[in-house]
């Protein structure tokens, strides 16, 4: 790794402004987990970092709001959402697709703003986060704005973050009513990285599926909404008949890449059969 | 420009006060505190082989900057404030869950920290938080036997 300087700022607003003013442009860096592989390769030589370790402690929070929904601060570790009775309790979801995020000692040290900033399409939060209707709260010099998850990536490891804009929390509306799952497909070990990510949330009525959020990721450039494969579900109760439905819809609509885990080909088949094992995971949703 | 800072922290329960580069990373460090027990091998978070216990929390040394740890308490395999082995460590010895022993320092730590989280761990448990712990001697049936083990002996001793 080449040498760099590191501010070390005590607040959010703090550390945007640090970004821009200082000349030279500079990085944030949290857990610094994803940094570190990419510095270590030499892909990124930064000149300057800013550091959130040490801005305020809220930044680290988990808050339950009024009404059931979640609120999680940036700086909160992987490994503190794994293990909050608080995210079990709205949306055991995340709690499952933490267990096979990584490993525990990556988890004990990457945060959920850096996880969520870092734009390698390969992430299993983004898509889950996607299906439950989920936000960011972003600050600039410019300003507060609020955005959907599914907004912020714009391309293979881009963002629509600004170079001094940051995260500040997450908001995760209540899931009353909805029932999700997220399956990670992988070709080696249960925590590698997947070969294919799918998240499925349903409302349902009954047996009746009233909205339909499907999404599909690590084999696409963003986490990509399945629209036509969610229409097949809307009115319907998934039973064998629609869920192959859902999964002819899926391979239809969208084109997957291939990369080191696994080719174009290989991932569309995938796709065309785990949308239907989702739905059926979403529907027995418990932890 | 200043790339450097000089940090105090705790090493294995003595202060050590050192002047670092910001891009170094923690095993970097411990290597010139003449500590060798946490060892880069993968270099990318996957094997374990670096890990070192930050303010009581396993970390990977190779993937954490060194400046981090200023301030905080630094514990390494090193440590032994009995001077004994402990509970762990004779159960990984017991069950022969190493051949090289490369990769025993770091399922040593993380298996204290699985049996301080959970007393009575199942197979199915060990093999997940163990997931990032890699042994090129493929010694993975013994070290499940160890910490089946190292949990039996902790109940005895407690
Ligand atoms: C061995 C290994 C295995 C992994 N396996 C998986 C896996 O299976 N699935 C998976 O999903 N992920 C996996 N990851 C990736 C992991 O989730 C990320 O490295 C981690 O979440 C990044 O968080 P961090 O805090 O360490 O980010 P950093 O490395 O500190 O930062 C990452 C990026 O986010 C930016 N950033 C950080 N915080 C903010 C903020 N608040 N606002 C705006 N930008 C910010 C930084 O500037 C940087 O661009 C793995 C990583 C490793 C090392
Ligand atoms: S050397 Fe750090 S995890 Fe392998
Ligand atoms: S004992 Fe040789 S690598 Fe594990």
């Amino acid at each position: 790794m080449t040498p760099f300087e590191l501010a070390e700022p005590r607040s959010l607003r703090e550390a945007a402004v640090l970004l821009t003013n200082g000349g030279e442009p500079a990085h944030a860096i949290a857990g610094g987990t994803a940094l570190m592989l990419m510095m270590k390769a030499g892909v990124f030589q930064p000149k300057r970092l800013v550091s959130l370790r040490a801005i305020e402690p809220q930044h680290s929070e988990i808050n339950v709001l009024p009404g059931g929904g979640l609120r999680i601060g940036a700086m909160a570790t992987l490994r503190s959402l794994e293990r909050s009775v608080l995210v079990k309790q709205a949306a055991p979801v995340i709690t499952r697709t933490l267990k096979t995020l990584s490993n525990v000692r990556v988890r004990n040290v990457a945060t959920l703003g850096g996880h969520l900033a870092h734009g390698d399409p390969h992430m299993d939060l983004p898509p889950v986060l996607t299906a439950l209707g989920a936000h960011v709260r972003t600050l600039s010099p410019a300003g507060e704005r609020t955005l959907a998850v599914g907004e912020v990536y714009t391309g293979y490891y881009e963002t629509c973050l600004a170079d001094d804009e940051l995260i500040a929390e997450l908001i995760v509306p209540p899931q009353t009513g909805w029932r999700s799952a997220y399956f990670k497909i992988t070709t080696r070990a249960a925590d590698d990285w997947p070969t294919l990510g799918i998240a499925v949330a349903l409302r349902m009525e009954a047996n009746v599926v009233r909205e339909a959020r499907l999404v599909v990721s690590a084999a696409t450039n963003t986490p990509t909404r399945l629209s036509a494969a969610a229409g097949v579900l809307l009115g319907a109760t998934p039973d064998a008949a629609i869920l192959a439905r859902c999964g002819d819809a899926a391979f239809a609509e969208v084109e997957l890449v291939g990369d080191v885990h696994g080719s174009a080909p290989y991932k569309q088949e995938l796709l065309r059969v785990y949308v239907a094992r989702a739905i059926r995971g979403a529907l027995v949703d418990r932890l | 420009m200043n790339t450097t800072r000089t940090i105090t922290f705790t090493l294995n329960g003595a202060p050590v006060t050192t002047t670092v580069g910001l891009h170094q990373h923690l095993v970097e460090v411990l290597h010139a505190q003449g500590l060798t027990g946490a060892r880069e091998a993968c270099a990318q978070g996957l094997c374990g082989c670096c890990t070192v216990l930050v303010n009581g929390i396993a970390v990977s040394g190779c993937l954490y900057l060194a400046v981090f740890a200023d301030k905080a308490d630094v514990k390494t395999i090193e440590y032994s404030p009995e001077g004994k082995l402990d509970a762990v460590q004779e159960s990984f010895i017991e069950c022969g869950a190493f051949q090289c022993g490369y990769c025993t320092p770091g399922f040593v730590l993380m298996v204290r920290q699985l049996l301080d989280e959970q007393l009575d761990p199942s197979d199915d448990d060990i093999k997940h938080y163990l997931a990032g712990n890699l042994c090129r001697c493929a010694t993975y049936p013994e070290v499940v036997k160890a910490v089946k083990l190292a949990a039996k002996k902790r109940k005895v001793a407690a």
